[in-house]
């Protein structure tokens, strides 16, 4: 279980997060949603620790996240951020095992070389497995991104919650691939049930069909969390994007 | 600035390929002396012990026929191997040579260096060097009449001197081989006792024998006459463009026409024909007053 | 296309370097015959007092020098790879960044005011001079390129407070030859347009072992090197401690560099276009790109300085030169290719 306790962020006088306090769920799809500015990325970069908290703490399991190295944090938990770009003509491969790189030293491993396979396999890459990086569609680049951060997480670690963070992971993706990659991780859910996963998401749709809890933000505090079904109620999205919703979102 | 020493250094090997390309025709059974000094270079030729010598550096230019035999390249930039292609017996070096890695390469490998006595820059010793020099090659009756040649001369120049009643400043301005920079000689330097014997008095004063030229050192000294060494004299367009050089379209010399060319190797060091070259500087400085 | 396996790449690197090497210490102003190569190892071997002049000019210049231009076009090489990994930007090298200028400058400074300091660590001396200046200009170039997050605006800065400090340091060299004393100027600009024709055997066994232990650390780099390449946030959270990766990375690009300058003087050229040429053929694997980059960088200043001495043969050219007049052509092919494809 992941905990914030008024977790505060301010820079240059201008308050980008203000008092929030959460818990996420192991095993649990956790979906942010906000308009534009209302602080969903600062709290993942928090979440994350690339960012440093002006106030309050976060706990991964009573740890504070502020007691575990960099290098450990690496272990369980991996972030896919917006708009990745490699600056070197890397394979697709080769990309891919970076996921793997807080695993071992020198050089990988059989295991390392396997969990790569599967992930690529996982995200239908085996077809661009050899090409150039730099060569990809926006999509496709999105696709090998998943595979590395799957890869990072792929197998459980002993006494550590895997946390997997997504930065609006949808974006370069046609309509297709969204569903089907939301499909893809909840199965990899099913079968890893330490894993919690938290996203940022601008489609209300996506988030009313996959989240399990969903946290509506709103002008830099929470404006209201809990079970989808709860949360995503006419009125709350009115409140929060200032659009009038007809009929009840039809949650699963 | 790195470029331009770069492309300095182009040029300067380019237009050196010419005597690199200068083939020996000398047998093995004799010693094969590498000359890296213009003054032993001269002596040894007057001497008639240049049978010898396979190669000399770039600067030794004298006598005419020394331009046959191949070189070794700049005396100050100095490489092992085009020195040890040369397969020499022997170097003859007089202490003035570089870079140093070179010097100590060289000493490794025991190839046989010599430097003979470092004498002042005067008859005197110029008459020791000579007769050191004929020693060691035994050639002692050759180096005798040298000496002889050499007193005459100078006694003859000397005695010019003593009668004249004007001591004109004389600027010399020299185009290094090594970087085509413009250099002005000093007080302190052999051309400068060269001057002197011939009655003139050089117009730049300094602590090192050589100077870089500023206009402003040009203008200052106002000299008499200039003297120009031929690398120099050839590139102005045979000295027709010395007033390009800033600062001297001020000078008498340049407004009563006294700019001259002279050889470098009859001005930057001592050797046998210095009394002779007294007496042609004393020819182009006092040109009212030789007979 | 199928990706040609790293090691028959190394390996045919690997093979051609030794072919050069060997080429190189055969010719040259003094051919040299395989025979008196056996023989000066025969004599070598059984400790006998080598009598041929050939044999003894094979062992003492000739083989010191093929052996530095190995090292010190590795050490280029490797340093190359190192700052573009670190600046995630493929035109930076070690030279753009003050790394070689600095060191030439403290090379230099030692030269000519060496008697003045009176510090004395015999043959370290002079690396250890360099390895300061160098240290000095990089974290001077460093300093003024900071700028706060853009990363373009970066890469800008970092390449113009080059420049500036670059033209400081070299014209503090010329400078110091300006007041040298006679025989410390001779060496300093002859230095300083770099050539391997000064090596000699102490200032190898100097070179060989700070490159070897750099590359060593280098290679255990590679996997944190290759995570850069995502950013150095990404790369964070792939668990690399950053500031201590940046720091490492200087360090030794700075003390590999310097020492080699400290030697055979500023060569350019070799540290931008061997990790470039690599990447184009193999990707930018740094796991391949520092072991491949070491003997690309071997073989490319070995090849260069055998022609540094056979274009104008018996004279000689200084290598700064032949890399120049190769590395130049190559480089703006380099920068008219907008991407890389391979």
């Amino acid at each position: 279980m992941i905990s914030l306790e008024n977790l505060t962020y301010h820079i240059k006088g201008k308050h980008l997060l203000e008092s929030v306090s959460l818990a996420f769920e192991k095993g649990k799809m956790h979906i942010i949603l906000g308009p534009n500015g209302a602080g969903k990325s600062t709290l993942i970069r928090l979440i994350s620790g690339e960012l440093k908290p002006s106030a309050g703490t976060i706990r991964y399991n009573d740890m504070p996240l502020h007691g575990i190295s960099v290098k450990e944090q690496a272990l369980f938990r991996a972030v896919l951020s917006q708009n990745l770009e490699v600056s070197f003509p890397l394979r697709v491969h080769e990309v891919v095992l970076m996921g793997r790189y807080p695993h071992f030293v020198g050089s990988p491993r059989a295991i390392d070389h396997e969990i790569c396979e599967k992930s690529i396999h996982l995200f239908d890459l085996d077809e661009l497995k050899n090409r150039n990086y730099l060569t990809l569609s926006g999509g496709e680049k999105q696709r090998v991104q998943f595979a590395r951060v799957f890869a990072q997480i792929w197998e459980p670690i002993d006494g550590k919650p895997r946390v997997l963070l997504l930065d609006e992971p949808l974006t370069f993706l046609d309509l297709y691939y969204q569903y089907h990659l939301m499909k893809t991780i909840k199965t990899f859910m099913a079968s890893n049930p330490d894993l919690t996963v938290i996203g940022v998401v601008h489609d209300i749709i996506i988030a009313a069909k996959f989240a399990d809890q969903v946290v509506l933000m709103h002008q830099s505090k929470t404006f209201a969390q809990g079970p989808t079904h709860a949360v995503l109620n006419p009125e709350n999205i009115h409140t929060v994007f200032k659009i009038m919703v007809e009929d009840q979102f039809i949650v699963k | 600035m790195k470029n331009s020493t770069l492309l300095l250094l182009i040029s300067l090997v380019a237009s050196s390929c010419g005597r690199f390309g200068n083939t020996d025709e000398k047998t093995d059974s004799q010693e094969r002396i590498v000359c890296i000094s213009k003054q032993y270079a001269e002596i040894i030729y007057a001497l008639g012990a240049q049978k010898e010598v396979v190669a000399v550096d770039l600067s030794s230019t004298y006598p005419p026929e020394i331009k046959a035999l191949p070189t070794i390249g700049y005396h100050r930039a100095l490489s092992t191997e085009t020195i040890l292609a040369m397969k020499p017996s022997l170097i003859l070096h007089d202490n003035n040579i570089g870079p140093e890695h070179v010097v100590t390469q060289l000493k490794e490998l025991q190839i046989p260096m010599k430097t003979f006595g470092n004498y002042t820059p005067t008859i005197a010793g110029t008459d020791s060097l000579i007769r050191e020099m004929g020693h060691y090659f035994g050639k002692e009756k050759q180096a005798d009449s040298l000496c002889v040649k050499l007193h005459k001369e100078a006694q003859e120049a000397f005695a010019h001197s003593k009668h004249y009643t004007q001591t004109p400043k004389v600027l010399i301005i020299h185009f290094g081989r090594a970087s085509n920079i413009y250099l002005v000689m000093t007080k302190n330097s052999t051309a400068a006792k060269l001057i002197e014997w011939a009655g003139g008095e050089m117009a730049v004063d300094a602590e090192k024998g050589m100077k870089q030229l500023s206009p402003e050192v040009v203008a200052a000294a106002n000299p008499d006459i200039i003297l120009l060494t031929d690398f120099g004299y050839d590139r102005l367009n045979d000295g027709k463009e010395i007033d390009k050089l800033p600062g001297i379209s001020s000078t008498k010399a340049y407004k009563n026409n006294q700019i001259y060319r002279i050889e470098e190797h009859d001005l930057v060091y001592t050797g046998p024909r210095t009394g002779e070259n007294v007496l042609r500087i004393q020819e182009l400085i006092h040109p009212d007053e030789t007979h | 296309m199928k990706p040609i396996n790293n090691r028959i790449t190394g390996l045919a690197l690997l093979a051609l370097l030794l072919c050069t090497a060997l080429l190189s210490a055969k010719l040259g102003a003094v051919p040299i015959s395989l025979q008196e190569i056996k023989n000066a190892f025969m004599h070598l071997i059984n400790g006998n007092e080598i009598i041929e002049l050939n044999e003894r000019i094979f062992l003492q210049i000739r083989l010191p020098r093929v052996l530095m231009g190995i090292f010190v076009g590795a050490a280029l090489a490797v340093g190359g790879v190192l700052t573009q990994a670190l600046f995630r930007n493929p035109i930076v090298e070690p030279g753009l960044i003050g790394t070689s200028s600095g060191a030439a400058f403290g090379a230099a400074l030692y030269f000519v005011l060496g008697a003045t300091f009176g510090s004395n660590w015999g043959e370290w001396t002079l690396p250890i001079a360099a390895c300061i200046g160098g240290t000095v200009a990089t974290v001077m170039v460093l300093f003024l390129a900071q700028s706060k997050n853009d990363h373009r605006r970066g890469v800008a800065s970092l390449l113009l407070s080059g420049i500036a400090i670059n033209a400081l340091f070299l014209s503090g060299v010329g400078f110091l030859s300006y007041i040298a004393r006679d025989p410390q100027a001779r060496s300093i600009t002859f230095w300083n347009l770099g050539t391997l024709s000064g090596s000699y055997w102490e200032a190898l066994y100097i070179v060989l072992s700070v490159t070897s232990i750099c590359i060593w650390f280098s290679l255990r780099l590679a996997k944190q090197l290759n995570a850069l390449m995502l950013g150095e946030q990404e790369a964070q959270l792939l668990g690399i401690n950053i500031p201590q990766l940046k720091l490492m990375v200087l360090c030794l690009n700075v003390i590999m560099v310097a020492v080699s300058t400290a030697f055979v003087g500023v060569i350019g050229f070799v540290g931008l276009i061997v990790p470039h040429f690599l990447r184009m053929i193999q990707g930018a694997d740094n796991r391949f790109l520092l072991w491949g980059g070491a003997l690309l960088g071997a073989w490319v200043l070995t090849a260069s300085d055998l022609l540094a001495r056979l274009l104008l043969a018996p004279a000689e050219l200084p290598i700064g030169i032949v890399t120049s007049l190769i590395g130049v052509p190559v480089f703006i092919i380099l920068l008219k290719r907008t991407n890389y494809l391979f």
